[in-house]
């Protein structure tokens, strides 16, 4: 960009000598790709300050050259060529893309840096080294892709969403995943009703590049949503002269691979016959149902898009794009169902003095939900009953009935007939879109007035019906019905002002703007059972919120060997206290380009070595809760009101006080080193950090005697995350029709509370009512497990109800249980290899996470002997019970330490194979491939999967086995 | 041209001006209300008056859970007389439970500790409605001198006396707080809070509606009386006072009041006991007898406490759960034989074993076909131990309650009642507090002749002595919340004088240190609060 703007400038102050001009010469420049012409592209007599740029057909013309002279031609992204000029009229010059890294651009917060002046830890990956494959939302196509970013999907659903992290756990009762800016509007952090993914409105293909700003002297000028990183989405842009078609297609088969460890129809007779009552053996049937099998299927689906670029006129490139994705889920009936369309306009004025540049981008998507309750009940129900019963009243399945001829209470449900008998779907709309104006102001062109004007808004609606043939407990059963309506707004609007110029050595670049952004939701819903029973049965909530900032940055550029940026941002939110909401977020990074001193210029075999250091304070401003501070009551819903006389009366609850409650301020510090040998067949980075959150906010114990509450949330705690991540691209073989690239990275990451004066249990499990697993503590990382440590026996049986008395007062309680690992790896590593073999093409990715635990709470919930026959029913086990032998669901078995696995694993992820066919008629081409995701994965956990969020392992919806074949044409 | 170039500048300038107002944000949400809404005029006040009450009732402003009063414990847990239930009759000789919910088990086992989910929720609850009962009167005090104002003024006086009552029953040394401040309170003894729940019951006699003039839901002047009677009957057990002459007093003039016990047999069954825990309770006859109850309804008043889980954890087994009114059992809530025992007086069949399976005693309410009476495991087997089916959800008719699937239930829930009066008197005279031995004999008979259906299960003045009376609590008031409380009264709550099934954990009972006659302070608020000191022993 600076060079841009540097010859743009140089241009300008010259202009006026061009009548001493011996010849002229003009000519176009090209991409050598795609023959498609370079607008901006620098021409210059190598050695003067004589230059020009191209014009939107990549034309140019420059004048006072003489024979002998050097042209350059450069263009960022794009290998620099010299030509000697020999007096020829017309030099068109095509440009090889250079595979250099360096010289990308990064996107930023209000603006973009070229890799090379970048301070901070910022890593962006672009549309090429995406993951490949049948890749449904945005999450998926980081996975392992970049160190210290995690993207574990909630599980195998189709569409379903992701948790990201950068950089471990970052908050304990907050939302700790980074904020996401699509072309410059800042998503709001609550998620769209009624939909599965809040990524999911943005088709992957239309993503150009996603750059993950990972440090706070990155992330600051996002102030106090900062805190977790930030995840720019660059959406694809107009470009090229004529219009460009792409079509590409893809047909996918999804496959249930494992299934949770339960008995099988004869083990569970054997059982019951041995250990039943009467009554329980005379429950038992002669089937062999495998209830797990019932309920999933192989599934299929398939993706096709299409996008369109050019150039309207000759001053507005454009991208349009269609795009259907059309996917069944393992769990049968599962379906989600996805338009989208988006149009990218960029027209410029005035010379290209005004250039505005506007997004639009539509998504429709339709979900079935299928009944997920199904899942913990095929684990559960009993296996040597079929799944129809002609004698059933609800609708011919199998159901524990009572005396009543009602489903028996506690019993689980027949889960095929929970699939069968529910019907969950929703809609959603959303609409974001965004219209940039930059003008370069006419009284002093280096500096540039941005206006961003943008809107998301989303509409969804949603439905679930229940048959009444559905197995109820209910006696007065009819079926039922809810509905629900959500509406969310997020209005922005930016402005600032941008400055960048050089003097000599010196270069300046600097950005001071205003944001301000509102959010409002709306939702609403209706309940026909509450209308049965006489009572309200439609629900309303609202709330709205709003954020005013000003920012600012400055980078300063010596010589292109010493860098340093200092920014800051100032934020106010309309959910803290008024007295006390504007909160200042600065930040400051420092840069050396070693391998410009003079001792490393000559040198062939480092092309970049540059060592950063920055420090920044952010904030974490997700999950305040609207108005905390003032005093409000809470009315009584109508199943909730209290009777006098004859009469049932709305009671107030007034709220709990929490009048100064503020966002959690990180400060972060990072060191980095990236690097790049031997002309960049070796590139990578080095970074250290430290963050330290403060007044982490924390749902902590008030004295209920002073306030209306036993806890409220409160700026209470200080966090740590230290980690170092390393990556290292190698290119071993880099030839025309032979390409072979290698990337790996390793994180470790450690997350420790330093302070919490309370004790906070987390973490919900299965069994009994109420129980928890996990608990925060100071000293040790959040959501650490917290457990009885189990005793064995000489065989290395776990003996039931036998626990270390660890304060030694013969007696096992709370006060013996111990803080036993957690839920974060330790390490995470991604490997992955792109390999490119004439018209061949090849892609691998690898993952491990290592030191992550899980709480097996399948095993722990569902193992006991008891559990088989009680509640007059039969339950199926868990095999676990098999290796433990436990008796009875007790709270101490819960939280025994023998359930806290292992989970530490490697994943093959993706492998995609393509081939492509090169001008399959004039102008086209056609890659067809085939790819397969979840492929492998090697663990010691014995649960479903070890990849499981938070670490509880619990009705988890299994990730298919996935195989899929495409093709994608351009012409 | 140069003015699209200018009002490039000017327009985002005038906006970013414009904006800094829209910081101020009011709550848009249509179920969110301020004070000036809330205490608009007594009409409106009513509704804060009644979360008071539907504290001790429901969970939280939805039904059945939704949005929770207390956290960090289970929402339907949470529930006052739930709650009440699991602190002072699962520890005793009257209850075991089948559940592996956080904290339970302790509690029969008696090795609870500080941060036990039922013993700190309990706690947050009670603390919580002072700070409801603070906040209101302070509120309601501004609404002038509306008599019905000067009535809510003094009910809620009275249910924060309550609380208070609850208190120090529990954990003895809390803090005493009269208004609502965010500066953390000091720790009172035991003695000042006796004197705090006492003055304020004196107090807003003359306040509270006359005895029968308030509307069925509220207390009346009996109400404080009763709850005189119950804080004197304990005086010499908590503070070492002996009181007793004052609690015959109290208990007397509640007696002499409108309230009276109820005799009539409603549903044809030959006694009048049963009826005082069945769905029309609020009209059968036996509201009569409520001095103070809390309100349930199966659609309206939901809650997984209160009498919703009392009938549902009561079924299990091979128990109809269609005779209870409801759709099902939860299979938790047993009695132990020590329960059992104490109706052996009038067992009139046993079964092949000996064991027994009819009284002549009515108010022994077990169900026995399936049911071991021994316990020998207490986890998720609900078989060991007698089932109880004191609380149902049919009314006098036999109809089930208005929730017609069967889940939540209308049953309402007596938290004093006239024949727990009855009871006290009869103690407090006989521990030296005056009164009259043969009135005090008729009292308990009149209570003997409703059990029985007539006068053969009568006593002499002769018979009446304090063992007496304690087993006649157990058999008059069990599963209502005060046998712990009793026990502690009578010497027997720790000590290895008297052992019952797992008493301390062990099968046969062992006994476990004095210090548990007290549950501990939640140990998360000793941090929060460093002018408290925890109670001995933990």
């Amino acid at each position: 960009m600076r060079t841009l703007i540097k010859s743009t400038l140089f241009l300008l102050f010259l202009l006026p000598m061009s009548f001493f001009a011996q010849n002229t010469v003009s000519g176009t420049v090209t991409e050598s790709a795609t023959g498609l012409p370079i607008p901006g592209a620098n021409v210059i007599v190598k050695g003067t300050t004589n230059g020009t740029t191209t014009d939107f057909d990549g034309n140019y013309t420059l004048g006072d050259i003489s024979e002998g002279d050097v042209l350059s031609f450069s263009f960022l992204g794009f290998a620099t060529q010299e030509v000697p000029y020999d007096g020829q009229s017309n030099l068109s010059i095509a440009l090889e893309e250079d595979a250099s890294a360096l010289e990308e651009v990064l996107v930023i917060g209000y603006g973009s840096v070229n890799k090379k002046d970048a301070t901070g830890a910022v890593q962006q990956v672009s549309s090429e080294d995406f993951n490949k494959g049948p890749i449904q939302t945005a999450g998926q196509l980081l996975t392992g892709k970049v160190p210290g970013v995690t993207v574990t999907s909630g599980g195998g659903a189709p569409g379903e969403g992701e948790t990201i992290n950068i950089r471990g756990q970052g908050s304990l009762s907050l939302n700790s995943s980074p904020l996401i800016v699509v072309d410059g509007i800042p998503l709001s952090n609550d998620n769209v009703g009624g939909s599965r993914n809040p990524l999911d409105f943005i088709n992957p293909n239309d993503i150009e590049s996603m750059t993950i700003l990972k440090d706070a002297s990155s992330t600051a000028i996002y102030g106090s949503r900062a805190a977790n990183g930030v995840i720019m989405i660059t959406t694809k842009k107009g470009k090229g002269n004529e219009f460009k078609f792409n079509f590409s297609t893809s047909t996918t088969v999804y496959t249930p691979t494992e299934y949770v460890d339960v008995m099988d129809g004869d083990q569970f007779r054997d059982l019951i016959n041995d250990i039943g009552t009467d009554a329980a053996i005379a429950r038992l049937g002669n089937a062999n149902t495998n209830w797990q099998k019932e309920i999933y299927n192989t599934s299929f689906g398939s993706e096709h898009n299409f996008s369109t670029t050019g150039r309207i006129g000759d001053f507005m490139p454009v991208r349009a794009s269609l795009g259907y994705t059309d996917q069944d889920g393992i769990l049968r009936g599962d379906n989600f169902t996805r338009s989208t369309a988006s149009v990218n306009l960029r027209p410029s004025f005035f010379d290209s003095s005004l250039r505005v540049e506007m997004n639009a981008r539509g998504m429709y998507t339709e979900n079935t939900f299928a009944n997920r309750d199904a899942i913990g009940s095929s684990v559960d129900f009993d296996p040597t009953h079929p799944v129809f019963d002609e004698n059933s009243p609800f609708g011919g399945y199998f159901t524990w009935l009572n005396a009543d001829n009602v489903q028996i209470n506690l019993a689980p449900t027949n889960p095929v007939a929970l699939l069968k008998f529910k019907d969950d779907t929703s809609e959603v709309r959303r609409f974001i879109g965004n219209a940039k104006v930059d003008y370069d102001l006419f009284f002093l062109p280096e500096l540039t007035a941005t206006v961003n004007v943008g809107l998301d808004k989303s509409d969804s609606n949603g439905r679930v019906f229940t048959s009444e043939q559905m197995p109820s407990t209910a006696l007065d059963w009819n079926g039922a019905y809810t509905s629900y309506s959500n509406e969310s707004t997020n209005r922005l609007f930016d402005a600032y002002l941008t400055y960048d110029n050089d003097f000599d050595l010196h270069s300046v670049n600097a950005v001071a703007g205003y944001s301000y952004q509102s959010f409002e939701d709306y939702r609403y819903s209706y309940d026909s059972e509450a209308r049965e029973d006489g009572l309200d049965y439609e629900f309303v909530d609202k709330w709205k919120s709003v954020l005013l900032s000003y920012f600012g940055r400055f980078n300063y550029n010596y010589d292109n060997r010493y860098l340093l940026t200092a920014t800051l941002r100032a934020d106010a939110s309309s959910k803290l206290n008024p007295n006390d909401r504007w909160g200042y977020f600065p930040s400051f990074a420092l840069a050396w380009n070693i391998n410009n001193e003079s001792f490393l210029e000559s040198s062939s075999a480092v092309n970049q070595l540059k060592l950063r250091l920055g420090y920044g304070e952010i904030g974490n401003v997700n999950g305040l809760g609207d108005y905390k501070f003032l005093t409000s009551y809470t009315g009584s819903r109508s199943d909730a009101n209290y009777l006098f006389g004859d009469r049932y009366y709305q009671t107030y609850r007034p709220s709990a006080l929490n009048e100064n409650l503020r966002w959690e301020v990180g400060r972060n510090y990072n060191a980095g080193l990236d690097y790049g040998f031997f002309n960049n067949r070796i590139f990578g980075s080095l970074n250290l950090y430290l963050k330290e959150t403060k007044d982490l906010i924390s749902f902590v114990t008030v004295d209920p005697f002073t306030n209306f509450s036993n806890a409220i949330e409160k700026n209470i705690g200080d966090m740590e995350n230290r980690g170092v991540e390393f990556d290292i691209t190698v290119v071993p073989v880099e030839k025309e029709d032979f390409r072979w690239s290698i990337g790996y990275n390793i994180s470790y990451n450690e997350n420790e509370i330093t302070s919490l004066p309370d004790e906070v249990q987390v973490g919900d499990i299965s069994g009994g009512t109420g129980n928890t697993i996990q608990l925060h503590k100071e000293g040790y990382s959040p959501f650490s497990y917290w457990v009885l440590k189990q005793v064995y026996d000489d065989n290395g049986r776990p003996i039931e109800g036998a626990y270390v008395d660890r304060n030694g007062d013969d007696q096992i309680n709370d006060d013996d249980k111990y803080l036993y690992k957690d839920p974060y790896a330790d390490i995470n590593m991604g490997l992955n290899t792109n390999l490119n073999y004439k018209n061949w093409d090849l892609a691998v990715v690898t993952r491990a996470n290592l030191g992550n635990y899980a709480y097996n709470n399948m095993a722990s919930s569902r193992a006991y002997e008891t559990r088989a026959t009680e509640n007059s029913i039969l339950r199926n086990l868990h095999t676990d019970y098999y290796d433990a032998g436990f008796v009875a669901t007790t709270e101490n078995n819960l939280v025994s330490d023998y359930y806290i696995q292992d989970a530490s694993f490697f994943k093959l992820d993706n492998i995609t194979l393509g081939y492509t066919l090169p001008e399959l008629f004039e102008g086209s081409s056609l890659r067809i491939y085939g790819s397969a995701l979840n492929v492998l994965t090697v663990t010691d956990y014995e649960g479903l999967d070890p990849e499981i969020d938070r670490g509880i392992d619990n009705n988890f919806y299994p990730r298919p086995r996935t195989f899929a074949i495409g093709a994608n044409l351009n012409f | 041209m140069n003015f699209i170039k200018k009002m490039i500048l000017i327009v985002p300038a005038c906006f970013i001006v414009s904006c800094h107002a829209d910081l101020d944000q009011d709550p848009i949400d249509p179920d969110s209300f301020t004070e000036t809404n809330v205490f608009a005029n007594a009409q409106e006040a009513k509704g804060a008056l009644a979360k008071l009450y539907a504290s001790l009732a429901l969970t939280g402003q939805q039904g059945p859970a939704g949005d929770a009063d207390i956290t960090g414990i289970d929402e339907g847990t949470s529930q006052y007389s739930r709650m009440l239930y699991s602190l002072n009759e699962l520890t005793t000789d009257n209850a075991v439970v089948g559940w592996g919910d956080p904290g339970l088990p302790n509690l029969h086992a008696m090795n609870w500790g500080a941060s036990n989910d039922f013993t700190t929720g309990m706690y947050y609850r009670l603390a919580q409605e002072v700070s409801f009962c603070n906040s209101f009167i302070s509120n309601a005090e501004n609404l002038g001198s509306d008599p019905e104002v000067q009535a809510y003024i003094a009910e809620a006086r009275f249910l924060r006396a309550f609380a208070y009552y609850n208190l120090i029953d529990l954990y003895a040394n809390v803090p005493l707080v009269t208004e609502v401040s965010t500066s953390l309170p000091e720790q009172s003894d035991r003695e000042e809070i006796f004197n705090f729940v006492e003055s304020e019951l004196l107090a807003i006699q003359e306040n509270l509606k006359s005895s029968g003039a308030n509307e069925y839901g509220r207390v009346d002047e009996v109400a404080a009386w009763a709850l005189l009677s119950k804080l004197y009957l304990n005086a010499e057990s908590w503070i070492g006072q002996d009181r007793y002459s004052d609690a015959v007093t109290f208990s007397q003039q509640a007696i002499n009041s409108t309230y009276s016990i109820n005799t009539n047999d409603a549903n044809g069954n030959g006694s009048a006991y049963d009826e005082l825990f069945l769905a029309d309770n609020n009209s059968n006859g036996a509201q009569n007898e409520f001095i103070f109850a809390i309100n349930f309804d199966g659609n309206q008043s939901k809650t997984y406490g209160g009498t919703t889980f009392l009938v549902h954890a009561s079924i299990g087994g091979s128990m109809d759960a269609s005779e209870f009114g409801v759709n099902g059992g939860w299979e938790g809530l047993r009695a132990t034989k020590a329960l059992v025992n104490q109706f052996d007086y009038a067992v009139t069949a046993t079964d092949e074993d000996g064991n027994p399976i009819e009284w002549e005693d009515e108010r022994a309410m077990f169900y026995t076909d399936g049911q071991s009476l021994e316990i020998n495991t207490i986890p998720n087997t609900f078989t060991d131990g007698y089932a109880v089916t004191k609380f149902k959800n049919v009314d006098s008719e036999g109809n089930a309650g208005s929730d017609q699937a069967g889940d939540f239930v209308d049953t309402d829930l007596p938290l004093i009642r006239l024949a727990e009066v009855y009871l006290n008197y009869a103690e407090a005279s006989l521990r030296g507090g005056g009164g009259d031995l043969a009135t005090a004999t008729g009292y308990i008979n009149e209570l003997r002749e409703r059990a029985f259906g007539d006068d053969s299960g009568n006593i002499t003045s002769a018979d009446l002595t304090l063992d007496f009376i304690l087993d006649e609590r157990a058999r008059e008031l069990y599963w209502e919340g005060q046998r712990r409380t009793d026990l502690i009264r009578f010497g027997l709550f720790t000590s290895g004088s008297y052992l019952w099934p797992f008493k301390g954990g062990t099968r046969g009972g062992i006994a476990v240190e004095d210090y548990r006659r007290l549950f501990p302070l939640p140990s998360n608020l000793l941090t929060v609060n460093p002018n408290l000191e925890q109670n001995d022993g933990y």
